[in-house]
């Protein structure tokens, strides 16, 4: 008998069925994958059989119980949400135990005791921290599997719950994580993994259940299935994998030049970046990408270096002169860079289109209203009403809002920072085909990406880093897959 | 979207009216301030008199305008603890200017409205180049305003303002005073600005998320100094307009003008952690609060029992507020 089951589970929410009539079991020691595109109701499902949300229909049993009648059964379902949720100005030691009582620790909470105890998870899970450390100066990685170490400390956890773990590793942190799955296992503890990584899905995967707006459409034993399958069963559609995105026109005259560009976290950067150009930035989370970005954008201090926008100087450490030069950045960070959480979709797209919407008399409500609403069918925005609040859609409806919203401004330069990261692969290729659109149209884009994947159909050219260093610049039509993945990590292997 | 199903409505008309009302981001205040108002006119017979209601109108003004200024930089997530002070010290300056130093009273006006706007400079450069936060510079700018107020007077008001300006403070236009004109004026301007010009909308984007706007390219900073040079100048103006009501400039103007706005804009749907809300909410709320302040007095309360009830009305709207979210969210 499975150890966590839902029958007929169903969630209503005011004009829309998040879930319907969902049987799913969990077995103890083996993992079952849940995938579905963003919104089909992966969330809404883990929300109801943690207790964090109480199901419209259906049943939810845990140990054969009805866990509506003992509502303590949550108590053995344990969750590791895909944003990290820890207190950074706190220890290793103190994230990992607390709740202190669910870590069976009791009395006076003694800083020794506390480190102590942590030690053994730390090597556990591979983490390479001391107890003592604070969290925000452990890298990110260590961050997500000391996430996971904190689920694990619950002494009652008997089915653990991972919401994309590995959306920020690079492959060599996946295989940690995995291994404590495995571990996981062997103890006989049941794991559902979320996850849109398709590798990953088949590497780790015993059972799988596929949803698909609300429905279960597919379920069984991976080793009976293939990719394809399960990709057509979570977009209802037949999906060309291989398809790539590459501009099919020839790349223009020089845009964007960077010399000798220094800030934190990376030295003496240069690169151009072409008109209707695609250029990806390679690396390992944490090697300075994202900080050249944003420090081109004038979101960071420059420490020194020049850049230059067709031959003239362009102006550091401003933003808002580069998105009035042309420039624009979509960070990684959604949640704290580009949504705003308490305006609706319709406001939040509003905010930069006010050029096109504003009169003597103040914004007109009718222009504005038209406007969001072919910002929301060309970027297919799956939404109940434009007046929805933003944080209600699901993750990859407020990027498409917010690439939309961006598309508005007209730009010259765009730079997507990990623009797929926890998006599921119908989005996905949606915004590849909007990048290869907006390069053929002229425009400079840069990829920053820990896909290796996605930086080989999208970009026509992938810049390696290392360390706040370039270490390599390649064609990606012809550039050899090991030559591309020795750039990243070739010189730590020089340093140790 | 074909496979998604519609609930049925299920609950009835007064479910969705009430949900309606509680969803929207002044109704529901302006119903309390209805019922509040109705209720008030059946308690006390002398609630409805025009000189009561011009008493109400009045003294709500004053408060009324440092509210737009308060509520204004709560939706950009910032809270100015020294505006009291600067309507006090504005307030002095008027009545230095004129008395004192004999200067044409209307210029002493102008100059002392531009002396808040200072003032209000003052906080939000601080703020935004020293990365403080406002709450906690303010606390020491408001001690420096307070303090210069008793520096200048040294505790004794200023008498002998001039006839020609009082009118602003004591007139009347078509038998509405003239100051509750003036804070209409104000709070039109304020409601406009805030709902349907580009800086508005920008200004719920900051408060919102910071760093998301400045990703967007919306100057920042410079709307955040703005907003405190407005709420400075509106403080200042609230401070002139009572030098004219009362004759005299008291070192005391002010003193009421801290935590007031602030109550008023929670009551009205401002939330201290910034991006939502509307200015003619917090106005709505400053409203609940003389209403029943008025007919505390109507009543014969002791008026030392003033503090606790319009400290009750703060924690009931509050709680009203919190639990009507809950109960929003259960029904969904």
């Amino acid at each position: 008998m499975a150890y966590l089951e839902a029958r007929g589970l169903g969630r209503d929410f005011p004009g829309v069925t998040a879930l319907n009539d969902v049987d799913i079991d969990v077995e103890s020691g083996r993992a079952h994958v849940l995938v579905g595109e963003n919104g089909a109701g992966k969330s809404t499902f883990v929300k109801l059989v943690t207790g964090t949300d109480r199901p419209s229909r259906g049943q939810i049993r845990i140990d054969g119980k009805d866990a509506a009648e003992h509502p303590d059964l949550f108590r053995y379902i344990a969750y590791v949400p895909q944003e990290l949720s820890l207190f950074p100005h706190m220890s290793v030691a103190e994230n990992l135990l607390m709740p202190f009582h669910a870590s069976g620790h009791r009395g006076l909470v003694r800083r020794r005791t506390l480190e102590a105890k942590t030690q053994s998870y730390l090597d556990r899970f591979g983490i390479a921290a001391k107890p003592s450390d604070l969290v925000r100066n452990i890298s990110v990685p260590d961050q997500q599997l000391l996430q996971i170490a904190r689920a694990s400390t619950n002494t009652d956890m008997r089915v653990l719950i991972l919401d994309e773990p590995t959306s920020a590793l690079t492959p060599v942190e996946v295989e940690r994580v995995f291994r404590v799955v495995r571990d996981f296992h062997e103890r006989g503890i049941g794991v559902v993994f979320i996850s849109h990584k398709m590798d990953e899905v088949f590497d780790i995967g015993d059972d799988y259940t596929v949803l698909r707006n609300g429905k279960k459409v597919d379920a069984g034993q991976l080793a009976d299935v293939d990719e394809d399958r399960l990709i057509r069963a979570m977009s209802g559609q037949k999906l060309e994998l291989g398809t790539m995105f590459r501009p099919k026109v020839p790349r223009g005259k020089p845009l964007l030049t960077v010399t000798g560009l220094s800030g934190r976290k990376f030295d003496d950067v240069s690169f151009t970046l072409d008109r209707g150009e695609i250029l990806g930035f390679a690396g390992l989370v944490g090697s300075g990408r994202s900080e050249i970005m944003q420090t081109i954008f004038g979101f960071l201090k420059a420490r020194g270096g020049r850049v230059s926008l067709d031959g003239a100087d362009w102006p550091l450490g401003d933003t808002t002169k580069s998105v009035a030069g042309g420039m624009l950045y979509l960070s990684e960070e959604r949640k704290h860079h580009g949504i705003f959480p308490h305006l609706s979709l319709r406001e939040n797209i509003g905010l930069s289109i006010t050029d096109l919407t504003n009169s003597p008399l103040g914004i007109s409500a009718a222009r504005e209203r038209a406007a969001v609403d072919d910002i929301i069918k060309d970027y297919e925005i799956r939404t109940a009403s434009r007046e929805k609040k933003i944080s209600f859609l699901s993750g990859g409806n407020q990027q498409k809002a917010i690439i939309g919203r961006a598309m508005a401004m007209t730009p010259k330069i765009l730079i997507f920072d990990e623009p797929t990261k926890g998006i599921d692969v119908r989005t996905k290729a949606q915004i590849y085909k909007i990048m290869q659109g907006l390069a053929e149209q002229g425009i400079g884009i840069i990829l920053v990406s820990s896909e290796m994947d996605e930086l080989r159909k999208c970009a026509s050219r992938i810049i390696t880093m290392h360390s706040g260093r370039i270490t390599g610049d390649f064609d990606s039509a012809t550039a050899d897959s090991e030559q591309l993945v020795g750039a990243i990590f070739a010189t730590e292997t020089e340093h140790v | 979207m074909s496979d998604l199903q519609k609930t049925a409505p299920g609950q009835g008309r007064e479910a969705s009216v009430m949900r309606a009302l509680l969803q929207h981001p002044i109704l529901g205040v302006l119903s309390v301030l209805v019922v509040i108002f109705v209720a008030s006119a059946l308690l006390s017979p002398y609630f409805l008199t025009p000189y009561n209601l011009s008493v109400v109108a009045r003294g709500l003004a004053f408060v009324a305008l440092v509210t737009i200024g308060q509520a204004s930089l709560m939706i950009l997530g910032e809270l100015d603890l020294s505006l009291g002070t600067i309507g006090g010290l504005s307030g002095i300056l008027t009545g230095m200017l004129m008395v004192n130093a004999g200067i044409n009273p209307w210029l002493a006006i102008v100059i002392a409205i531009s002396f808040g706007a200072v003032l209000g400079f003052i906080n939000g450069i601080l703020t935004t180049k020293l990365r403080l936060h406002s709450l906690v510079l303010t606390i020491g700018t408001a001690g420096i305003y307070g303090g210069a107020i008793l520096v200048l007077t040294r505790g004794v008001a200023i008498t002998g303002i001039p006839r020609e300006i009082q009118f602003l403070g004591r007139g009347t236009l078509l038998g509405v005073p003239m100051p509750f004109i003036i804070m209409l004026v104000m709070l039109v301007l304020a409601a406009f600005l805030t709902i349907k010009t580009p800086f508005g909308r920008y200004m719920y984007a900051i408060g919102n998320n910071r760093d998301a706007a400045r990703m967007l390219g919306i100057p920042v900073d410079r709307i955040r100094v703005l907003v405190f040079v407005m709420a400075g100048a509106l403080s200042a103006m609230a401070g002139v307009l009572l030098v004219a009501r009362l004759g005299t400039a008291q070192p005391s103007i002010g003193d009421a003008w801290v935590l007031g706005p602030i109550a008023a804009a929670v009551i009205g749907g401002v939330a201290t952690t910034g991006g939502v809300g509307m200015i003619a909410g917090a106005i709505f709320g400053a409203g609940i609060i003389a209403i029943i302040e008025n007919i505390i007095v109507l009543f014969g309360v002791s008026p030392y029992w003033q503090g606790i009830v319009s400290g009750a009305i703060v924690v009931i709207a509050i709680s009203f507020d919190a639990i009507s979210r809950q109960w929003l969210r259960k029904e969904s």
